[in-house]
């Protein structure tokens, strides 16, 4: 599914990113919910208000499952299973959200690679983050 | 739709955008990430490869054309729907576009935006922004039939 170049892409800006995931992760989730505030409804045990502590925390999770996916991204199935059983039967996050999660992912990208986020890198990273949406909903039915 | 502050916010930054390039450049990417959405630029010559498409003059030329048409409607926040009234129907009636495409290029023109200002545009310019957009592509939308 993915192409040579693709994984590359992928690669090259899972560099750039690599050992900041809790900062990135922060940043992912500020502008979830200060973009699309009905994700809120997914994250309540982060409270009405997170700080940035539970930001930081929760963001880093996030993005280490994304490394992780990097890591595996010819096996997205088998490694990302036990995150698609959580999200068919404990979180069931309705599917239409992810789109908007992907779009905040792109902003954070673009907004800190700027003239390094060229247009190969944007729809690698499109392709990627909606092939992990893809098996993280597939189990729901 | 938005606030007295998101409007001086979005119209401030806007400002600042290079409307022929960043046109340009946002059309490009959406034909590039969402390749299916070529289907309406045939007649625009070699969009085969990423560069291809990027260094296109007539997808720069039209990608500026985009843009302008938004500048405007950035004037008129209180009234999208008659601002693109007219531009809804050539949409619907003579180009036959999907109003999915809309939101697809309004997504793409807020990463560009990003990519542009860096930190400078925050959760809540881009919050603002994605309003704008959301609500350009509802009233490209509007007079479809």
């Amino acid at each position: 599914m993915l192409s040579v170049q693709e994984r590359a892409h992928i690669a090259q800006v899972w560099d750039l990113i690599a050992g900041q995931e809790a900062l990135f992760g922060a940043e992912l989730l500020r502008r979830l919910f200060t973009v699309y505030p009905s994700t809120k409804v997914y994250f309540r045990h982060l409270g009405d208000h997170p700080d940035e502590v539970q930001l930081l925390n929760h963001g880093q999770r996030m993005l280490q499952a994304v490394g992780v996916a990097v890591q595996y991204m010819d096996n997205l199935r088998a490694v990302l299973s036990p995150l698609a059983d959580l999200h068919a039967q404990v979180l069931r996050v309705d599917p239409t959200n992810f789109p908007l999660v992907i779009q905040c992912f792109q902003v954070v990208l673009a907004s800190h690679l700027q003239g390094e986020f060229t247009v190969e890198m944007q729809a690698a990273w499109d392709k990627f983050l909606t092939g992990i949406a893809v098996v993280l909903t597939e189990k729901y039915r | 739709m938005l606030t007295a502050e998101e409007k001086t916010s979005v119209t401030a930054l806007f400002g600042k955008v290079k409307v022929d390039e960043v046109g340009g450049e946002a059309l490009g990417r959406l034909l590039v990430v969402y390749p299916w959405t070529q289907r309406f630029f045939e007649h625009f010559g070699d969009l085969s490869t990423a560069d291809a498409v990027m260094g296109n003059p007539q997808v720069k030329a039209h990608g500026k054309k985009v843009l302008e048409s938004f500048s405007d409607g950035l004037k008129h926040l209180d009234d999208l729907k008659g601002a693109f009234a007219k531009l809804s129907e050539l949409h619907c009636d003579k180009l036959h576009v999907d109003p999915e495409n809309f939101r697809l290029l309004g997504n793409v023109l807020v990463v560009v935006l990003a990519r542009r200002f860096g930190g400078e545009f925050t959760p809540e310019l881009q919050a603002s922004f994605q309003k704008v957009v959301t609500g350009v592509a509802n009233a490209l939308a509007h007079r479809y039939h």
